[in-house]
This record gives structure tokens, sequence and C-alpha cells, in this order.
């Protein structure tokens, strides 16, 4: 896996190269930029609120770490604030503070530099090959999962349930269904509901940005009932001021204490890495299928960006599936649509700052379902599911990720991945011959310590037979498989039987 | 386990620190440690926040008030809304007509004295302050209302207040700290206008007013009479300020808007 290629490559792969400079499109890759801004604003707020952090900081991700994913990166990849990474980061920092509070706060941004440096390490060690081996079948299961979960955690956003804490996901359904009035804000769920209805129903006309289209809709609903009704009564939640700054530089606060937090977070780090990662990839394979994108440069971007996201007052993210098709669809086949994508979220945002202050809640928890909704695509899995090993490693991860958790979903994709890579890979087809009185048995495939079972019981059937083994269409034979040969050698002639091996 | 390990990191920390009489240990020496676990850092935070409400919470601060502009010496002054009040939550309000939990109160005093953004229940803003209140609670009796509670209630003066006089009484005593126009000046609060409390707050009342005036105004001064107080928060109370926001039909968000736009034409953060 390693092919040395010395430092002068690695350094190379770690500076910006603007090799795509001579067949750009400025035009088309500004517009696909500014629709990809436009999109990502009312999820970067959604993902902050995911995560447990002010709005600021997914508007600060959505600028700042897209921006360094594209300037380093060399595909059409949209990076920034990702639902998976975004649950993983909250769920691991909610097992050592309080959601929001400042150590909280803190230690999302050392957990981000982990991140960053874990990705560095995958990249020094050319780990970006490995993710080949991520089953296509194992990503659509995680993203379904992390659908499902994200539209469990609008509807606690809309009900109201978000202190509740449970074991699994459905149990706080059954104590809102259980305490209906109690629990429920009428107007609140009036505000997601137009939210999601409104977006669902545009979906059909604007398939790109009908998110924004739902924002628009609910917000102004939700405004509506706030000011008609006021604040109290119709008990409705607003995001409040938001205050953002061009260049929110700052030093995390980390010292040897922190260690031990270090320690105990390393483990979904681990996970949020490869996530991460493996997402990012997919996305850049998918993208420029057959083109040259270099995944080890897309690696070292991914982890660059996670890296300084602290030092921006942010945390980490990765590549984005649904705003990469945007703006692929657009156009954008070059890092500048990125790039142009982060200038204008920060101009935007800037812009209409004083706008967010009354953003109800309810719609971005309608946001949340709607990003949720999305991800549950019935037309990927189909073809899966038809597939009796894709099919099953799909509903293994979605069950796992919704049931278990998704830094269990994510091992469990992995898991699956290799093992049914392995089993791919040990299948072993045996041709026989009779050949006079002797067989001749034709192999085709690896014969390793794995896939030997099937020939030795079909040679160990009679001692007294006289077999020819073709070994020339056997890529790779291993000690075990020689050995087993070998005894079966001696076996034959005690018993007057006979094994010639052809090798290959 | 691990929040044992943190938990006896910090003990250990705390232990080399000098020892005090008091069982808690200051703000400032909690500021001074290194390592502060969940709670403290709430504590912290929950202290940083009454003391610079705009720069600290600023999502849901609708006004230049801040939280020791009315609980004096962060919370901490007897007669005036001191904070020691955890061991009597939840208790039963007239004001909402329900029970509230420190929590509720909290975002109460958002949402009508700051004339802010109701902060969400589980807000990290909401949660420290209630971490504060909790720390200066310390010693006190569950159940029992704290001795110095609220503001003293002034006794019947038999006059009823008046306004007029308390117009003049303000500029002669208060005006040079809170301004003549009420705008407030440096660390002294607007009384009034749209930068001060709205008029659903608990101060919007003239007892409570004058109550507070009588004991703690002006700080360090002659206490005003009794009579002067209660002119004073008459006076107080006719003066323009932001709606009650239990008011709807559009009166309070058009009052958002007209402010935050007048803020942004002034060339200022609204």
């Amino acid at each position: 896996m390693s092919a040395r290629k010395g430092w002068g490559a690695l350094l190379r792969e770690a500076l910006p190269d603007f090799s795509w400079r001579g067949k750009v499109d400025v035009r088309r890759e500004s517009l696909a930029g500014l629709a990809g801004a436009v999109l990502v604003i009312p999820q970067a707020i959604t993902f902050a609120y995911l995560v447990g952090l002010p709005p600021e900081y997914g508007l600060y991700c959505a600028v700042f770490v897209a921006f360094i994913a594209s300037l380093f990166g060399n595909s059409a990849m949209v990076g920034g604030p990702n639902t998976a990474v975004s649950i993983l980061l909250s769920v691991t920092v909610l097992q050592y503070a309080g959601r929001g509070s400042p150590l909280y706060i803190e230690y999302v941004l050392i957990l981000s530099l982990m991140v960053g440096v874990i990705q560095l390490g995958i990249w020094l060690f050319r780990g970006a090959s490995l993710f080949r081996y991520f089953s296509p079948a194992a990503i659509t299961g995680i993203k379904a999962g992390v659908g499902i979960l994200l539209i469990t955690s609008a509807l606690e956003g809309a009900l109201g349930l978000a202190p509740l804490s449970a074991r699994f996901f459905y149990e706080k359904f059954l104590v809102a269904a259980g305490g209906w009035n109690e629990f429920v804000s009428p107007c609140a769920l009036l505000v997601s509901g137009i939210t999601i209805a409104s977006g669902l129903l545009m979906k059909r006309r604007w398939p790109r940005m009908y998110i924004v289209g739902a924002v628009v809709v609910g917000s102004i609903a939700g405004l509506a009932i706030v000011g008609w009704r006021g604040p109290v009564d119709s008990q409705i939640e607003l995001l409040g001021h938001v205050l953002l700054k061009p260049f929110p530089l700052m030093w995390p606060h980390m010292g040897p204490e922190h260690w031990v937090i270090v320690e105990g977070m390393f483990p979904n780090a681990v996970a949020i890495a490869v996530l991460g990662l493996a997402q990012s990839l997919v996305i850049a394979r998918d993208l420029n299928a057959g083109a040259t994108v270099n995944l080890h440069k897309e690696t070292f971007a991914q982890g660059l960006s996670n890296l300084l996201s602290p030092f921006f007052s942010t945390f980490a993210g990765s590549g984005s599936f649904n705003r990469t098709s945007v703006a692929a669809q657009m156009g954008a086949c070059t890092p500048l649509s990125g790039m142009v994508s982060a200038v204008a979220v920060a101009v935007i945002a800037c812009l209409l700052g004083p706008f967010f202050t009354y953003l109800p809640m309810p719609a971005i928890a309608g946001v949340l379902a709607l990003v949720g909704i999305g991800m549950i695509q019935w037309k990927e899995a189909r073809p899966l599911l038809r597939e009796r090993i894709d099919g099953a490693v799909y509903v293994l991860t979605l069950l796992a990720v919704t049931l278990l958790g998704l830094e269990v979903g994510i091992m469990v994709a992995a898991g699956l991945s290799v093992a049914f890579f392995m089993a791919s890979v040990s299948r072993v087809e045996l041709q026989i011959v009779r050949e006079g009185p002797g067989e001749r048995i034709a192999v085709t495939g690896n014969l390793f310590y794995a896939s030997l079972d099937h020939l030795s019981a079909h040679l160990r059937q009679g001692p007294a037979a006289t077999t020819l083994l073709d070994l020339s269409r056997v890529p790779y034979c291993d000690a075990s498989a020689k050995a087993l040969f070998e005894s079966i050698r001696r076996e034959r002639m005690l018993h007057g039987g006979k094994l010639e091996v052809v090798p290959a | 386990m691990r929040t044992v390990l943190i938990a006896a990191m910090a003990y250990a920390l705390a232990s080399i620190a000098p020892a005090t009489a008091l069982a808690r240990p200051t703000i400032e020496e909690l500021k001074a440690r290194r390592v502060l676990d969940d709670y403290e850092s709430n504590v912290v935070y929950g202290y940083n926040i009454v003391m610079e409400t705009q720069r600290y919470a600023p999502r849901y601060t609708g006004n230049r008030l801040r939280c020791t502009s009315c609980h004096l010496n962060a919370g901490t002054q007897p007669d005036a809304f001191p904070l020691n009040v955890a061991g009597i939550y939840p208790k039963w309000r007239a004001k909402n007509g329900v029970r509230n939990g420190i929590g509720l109160r909290i975002r109460d005093c958002f949402l009508y004295s700051l004339n802010g953004v109701m902060p969400p229940e589980e807000a990290p803003e909401v949660l420290a302050v209630a971490a504060y209140i909790h720390y200066l609670s310390e010693g006190e009796v569950i159940g029992r209302t704290p001795d110095h509670w609220g503001v003293p209630t002034l006794p019947d003066t038999n006059v009823e207040p008046n306004p007029a006089r308390g117009g003049e009484v303000f500029q002669r005593n208060c005006a040079a700290c809170h301004g003549k126009d009420g705008a407030g000046t440096g660390p002294f609060p607007p009384l009034w206008g749209p930068d001060s409390y709205s008029a659903g707050a608990g101060f919007n009342s003239i007892p409570k007013t004058a109550g507070f005036i009588w004991a703690n105004m002006p700080p360090g001064g002659p206490r005003l009479t009794h009579q002067q107080a209660n002119d004073v928060a008459a006076f107080l109370n006719l003066q323009l300020r932001p709606f009650d926001p239990r008011e709807g039909k559009l009166k309070k968000l058009f009052e958002r808007i007209v402010h935050a736009l007048s803020a942004a034409w002034a060339g200022d953060k609204p």
C-alpha cells in the first residue's frame, strides 16, 4: 500500500495547487458556489444546533472549514458542516460536559482538532487507499440511518423533547404520546409542520433549492404566529441575536489537564475521522469518475481543514452529499466553486445577520427533518436491496445506526465491508474434468488460509485417487495452501494415490 | 470513571489552593483555577452573564440592562433582589399562572426585563445562570424565603404617589447618573426608553420600584423618604418603554423592527 514517493511528492500534495486554473469556467463555478452558499446557510445553523453549539459556529464552519478544504483539495466537492459528523461530535462530548456549557464548547474544539490530526495521520500513511474497500452499500446505509436520526431529533425539536434523555430513539416518542397535552406546543408543531409540508411540496418543483424555500415559508409563518399571539402565548422559541465576526480567530484552551479527556474521546475521534473521510472520499470518487482526482490530496485537505477549525472557532466537518450534488448539477467541476461558496456564505450571513434573530426554532427543526428525509433515498437503496450481499450490508448498517447509535454503526459498516470483501476474495472456483483414471482440477481464484476449505474437502474424499492440480490461474498461493498440498501428497502416497501440482 | 478522574484532578488542584474560611470558593478563586469541573465552569459563566449580560448572553438580550443592574453586586446585595433564591423554586407565580422552576424564572427575566428573546429551556446561558444562583444559595434552607429577599415593602404613607413631584426628585437626585432623559450613563442603566426594561417587567410596578429605590438608591448617599421613593416610582412608571411582550397583534414585532432599523440607522449594533 505504501508506495514511497519521497518528501517532495508529499509536500506537493500538501500545498494548494491550482492545476485546475486552465480549464475553469469562472461564471459557471461562481453561480454554483452562490447556489451552494444559499443552500448551506439554513443547514449550517441547523447542524450547529445538532452539535449543541451556538449558530455562529455552524456558519463559521461553512465559511472557514469549507474554504480550506476547497483551497487544498482538487475536486468540486463542497465541504463544511456535515450531519453525521455533527451527531457524533455531540454524542462524544455529551459524556463529559453539559450541552452548550463552556466546557462543552472547549471539548468540541479539542475533539475537532483531534479529528484533524488523525486524518492527517491517515494521509501520511496513505490510508486513503483503504477507503476504496468501504462498501457503497454501507455508506448508503449510514446515510439512511443518519436520516432517521435527523428526523427523530427534528421531532424532538418540534415537540420540545430535547431535554429528555432516553436510551433508544423511540422512547421519547412514547413519552410524548403519553403526555401529549403537557409536552406539545401546538403553535411550534404547526410551524414545523408548515415548514416540512412546504418543503415536500416544493421538492417536486425545485429539487435543488427547496430547503431554502421551506425555511422562508416556515419563518414567515412562525413570525406571523409569534407576532399575532405574542411570544408568551405562542410559546415559539426564536433563534436570538447572531453576532458574526469577520475573522473569529481564537486559540483553543488546551493543556495537560485535558489529557484525560483526549484519551477518553480518542475512540470516537477515530470514528469521526474515518466517517468524515469515508463520506468525503466517496463523494470525490463519484464526482470525478475516471478523471484524475488525487484521493490522498483530498484526505490532506480534509485533515487540514478540521485541524484548523478550532482556531477559527468552529467544529469539524466533511464533504457534503447534498451540497456537492447541487454544485455538480449546476456544472461545478473545480474547487473554485467551493471557495466562492465559502466567501459568499460569509457575505450573505453578515448581511442577513439581524434577520436570523427571528428565525423560529420549530422552522429549524423542520429543516432538520427535510434534510433527514432527503438522506433516505429510496432510489439509491432499491438496486442495493436486489443484491443479496449489498442488501444485507445496507439493512444491517441501517439497523445498527438507528438502534445502537452512529458510532457503533460505523464500526459495523467497516466490519461488514471488510467481511464481505474477504468473502468475495476467498471464493475459489474449481473446474473438475475427468481424465482417464484420474481427474484434473483447474483452480481460479486466490488460494490462502481462508479459501482452502472447499478444495481440501474435495481432495480428501478419495485418498487413492490421482489428481492433477492446475494452478495456472491462481494469482496468489500462500504458505498454508502449500502445506496442505504437501500433506495431501503424503497421504495419497500412503494409499497409492497421486497429487501433481502444476504451479502458476 | 472518567468523570471521577476529572473530579479527582480538579479536587487535587483545588486542595493546593490556599484554604479559606468559606466552604465555597469565591468567583475570583474559581477564575484563577486552571481546571474547573462542569458545574464550576457554569458558575463562572453564569457570573459573567450576570455582570456583563451584553457580552456573554447577547443572543437573548434586547436592551442595555445587565442582570446586575437590578440584582445589585452580582445578586449578592440584600434588599436588591438578591439571587440566593434557589431554595424557593419551584413555586407558583401569579405572573404566568404556572409552576415555575428556576429555569423558567430566568427565561422570564430575559423576555420581560431584558426585553429580549425567550431562551429555550436548555439554553446554556439559562443553565449557567441557574448554576450561579445555586452557587449563591449555598447555606440557605430549602423552602424558606431567604432574609432580605426581593425588596422591602414600604409602609403606607396615606398620600397618593405623585409623578410630577417624583420627576423633580429624579432630576435632583438621580439624573446625575441615570441621565436627564433616563437613558443611563456609563455603567448606570437606562431607566426608560427603548433600551430599558419592558412594560411587562416586574420592575414596572410602583410598590416594587419604590422599595428598591428606598433601599438602594442613591448608592452611598442619604436615603429618600418613603413618599419620595413612591413619587419617583410613579414617575418612572409613566415613561415610555418597550411594550409588554404578552401583547400580541404584531405590536411587539413591529416595535422590534423599528428599534432594529433605528439602531442600524444610528450605526451601532441592535
